[in-house]
């Protein structure tokens, strides 16, 4: 196996102390910055794609993002020298947002990491955004995807004026609206207008990539 | 108050036939005193698993949603006790539930503000007045903080906790340990540093949000005290955690703690083994205090999704059933409110003494529940929230009625919402509770 392969191993196993000594002594080796690069990005895949077989959980996608935030401050300086740049063509553009009123942000960073991780542009707006903030940005970026998120049931109906401004202004049509949170079903989803509910993060990276995959 | 001692000893039975006599609740009249030991009965029945003479007990677990459905607004209720305590007097009354909510759940806002308490946001002080408090999760404890945490987790809660919890305490921080105190020569810096006038201003604060907390509960004890003598008993005497929750709710936070899961598990071990003869203690010191044996215990962070089997059973699960069977031990019945889905953990659950502890689910099939945990727990819950906030009266109760056939069986099933409610419609709600006590018969 190959040495950025060991350290992609090092780093799927969550072995955060051998992955990052793994990445200095690469480094430190002459070893290309963009392939030690590369090896952070195949590991951040097959944790993505384990946790979407339901191997790994939370503890392993914040470890794993960690690990790899860490490392890119090691990686960066060499990148530049190498004048390699990073890049990528991105899967979509996806906006996110908690809604109006809420202010719960575990699950809305959770599908933000993923998303990004699964190669979508996102733009993470936080928590308890404004109907005309969440309608204007996602104009201003144009998203092909807006996604809302809600833990209690008071975002229901911020939700729904999410959609209902959509359609007043008449761009509906142009983007696909998701709902998530521990209390959507497939009733608020209709009652909110959206296209699709969620009440966990796999689902959702899945449904938003079959929705790029058929160019929406 | 009854010392916990007396009624440990496989005393549970004791203890729910004592709550359920009403003793020491000054009923209105003999109709009322028999009516709440009918709606007890039918709890303890279902807790006990025995096939119930009547029906199914309906207790829909509302927090706020009582404030709403009177046009009050979140802040309202937690500024003004009697505003809080007439609403929860009227719902009880005019939802007809078998048990009703606590009230002092919904906490007094000035006692918050005196404390400048971070841990919550709530109506007028960071979310809208009209809405109900929001919890906000940080990383409170730091990695570093664990030995002091294992090795003197009162210590470390008093000075360094609460210091980072509420902005009034903050100067706690600079208070040394209380240990010195043991010698004469040695309890000076203890007692020159409670001098400094910053510690002096937040243990003022701290006095000042017990003296406001104490005229509040006084002047809403006596709503809960008429709520109880109408015949409707509080659906629980205590409350309590899972230690993985408190650590990851309201000390490390979800993201660092899962972290920790890799970085330096045996520290989680060891702060959750802590932990657990305090939250049973805490469960069960309520449930003494209030005459009333049902515990509630929220469950956050072991659900599915967040974690795997073998985590959950390592990190989870020991901790949380140390706590219930310590609570058990003292005649309490765990009522743990599985929020989230558990359709991977339901064996585990079912791993407890029969007919000792409550389970309300929330997104967990039903029919899986009842299936596993059939003739071990009682369990509860089910029922979809959305429904009740955005669904019609013929929906609410064609949904209670299939949830009744698939959950209820025959016998030891408590008829709730899935979540803590925070908001709901007057049709909808009463036709929930109509058809429980209708189409919810034995």
């Amino acid at each position: 196996m190959k040495d950025t392969q060991l350290l992609t191993q090092a780093i799927v196993d969550m072995e955060e102390d051998k992955a990052l000594a793994m990445t200095r002594q690469l480094l430190e080796s002459k070893t290309n910055a963009m392939d030690v690069f590369t090896a952070y990005q195949d590991a951040m895949a097959e944790v993505g794609r384990r946790f979407e077989k339901g191997i790994y959980f939370i503890p392993e996608l914040v470890m794993s993002g960690d690990m790899m935030k860490t490392a890119m401050e090691i990686i960066k300086p060499y990148l530049d020298e190498s004048g390699a740049g990073t890049v990528e063509k991105k899967t979509g553009r996806i906006l996110i947002a908690t809604v109006e009123g809420d202010i719960h942000d575990i699950g809305k960073n959770i599908i933000s990491t993923l998303m990004t991780l699964n190669g979508f542009e996102v733009r993470d707006l936080g928590v308890d955004v404004p109907i005309d903030r969440i309608i204007s940005e996602a104009k201003a970026f144009n998203a092909q995807i807006i996604g809302l998120s809600g833990l209690l049931t008071l975002a229901f109906d911020p939700m729904k004026n999410v959609v209902e401004r959509l359609e007043q202004e008449g761009s509906r049509d142009s983007v696909k609206v998701i709902i998530g949170g521990g209390q959507m079903d497939d009733q608020i989803c209709r009652y909110v207008g959206a296209d699709a509910f969620v009440t966990d993060a796999v689902a959702g990276i899945s449904l938003c990539k079959s929705w790029i995959s058929g160019s929406i | 108050m009854t010392d916990i001692k007396d009624i440990s000893n496989d005393k549970q039975g004791a203890f729910l036939d004592r709550w359920a006599s009403g003793e020491g609740v000054a009923f209105q009249n003999d109709g009322a005193k028999k009516a709440y030991q009918y709606r007890c009965g039918l709890i303890k029945d279902a807790v006990q698993l025995k096939k119930t003479p009547d029906r199914v007990p309906v207790v829909p677990l509302e927090i706020f949603a009582p404030v709403m459905l009177y046009g009050y607004s979140g802040k309202e209720a937690m500024y003004d006790a009697n505003i809080l305590g007439k609403i929860y007097l009227d719902f009880t009354r005019d939802y007809d539930v078998d048990a009703t909510a606590i009230a002092p759940m919904v906490m007094y806002g000035p006692a918050l503000e005196t404390l400048d308490y971070q841990l919550y946001k709530w109506p007028g002080h960071g979310v809208k007045e009209k809405l109900s408090y929001q919890f906000v999760e940080k990383e409170y404890m730091k990695a570093e903080d664990y030995d002091h945490f294992i090795s003197d987790p009162t210590d470390y809660w008093f000075r360094i906790w609460l210091s980072r919890t509420c902005g009034a305490l903050a100067p706690l921080a600079q208070v040394p340990p209380i240990y010195g105190t043991m010698e004469l020569p040695m309890a000076g810096p203890w007692l020159c540093t409670l001098g400094a006038p910053p510690v002096q201003d937040a243990f003022n604060a701290l006095l000042k949000a017990g003296r406001q907390s104490f005229e509040w509960i006084n002047t809403l004890g006596q709503y809960i005290g008429q709520i109880m003598a109408s015949g409707y008993p509080l659906y629980a005497g205590g409350a309590t955690k899972a230690p993985f929750d408190v650590l990851g709710d309201s000390f490390r936070g979800t993201t660092p703690l899962m972290m920790d899961l890799y970085r330096r598990p045996e520290k989680v071990i060891e702060a959750m083994e802590r932990l657990v003869p305090l939250m049973i203690g805490t469960g069960a010191g309520g449930a003494l205090a209030n005459n009333n044996p049902l515990v509630f215990i929220p469950l956050h962070k072991g659900a599915d999704g967040f974690m795997s089997n073998d985590q959950f059973e390592k990190f989870y699960w020991p901790s949380l059933k140390a706590v219930m069977l310590g609570l058990i031990d003292h005649g309490c019945v765990p009522c743990c409110f599985v929020e989230g889905g558990y359709n991977q953990r339901l064996e585990y659950l079912a791993d407890m003494p029969k007919g000792k502890c409550i389970y309300i689910f929330d997104r967990t099939d039903m029919a899986q529940a009842r299936k596993i945990l059939g003739g071990k727990s009682c369990i509860g819950g089910g029922f979809p929230i959305s429904l009740i906030v955005t669904g019609d009266v013929r929906q609410v109760e064609d949904e209670t009625k299939k949830l009744l056939d698939t959950a209820a069986g025959d016998g030891g099933y408590i008829l709730s919402i899935g979540c803590a409610m925070d908001e709901a419609k007057e049709d909808t709600l009463k036709a929930f509770i109509r058809t429980g006590k209708q189409y919810g018969k034995y």
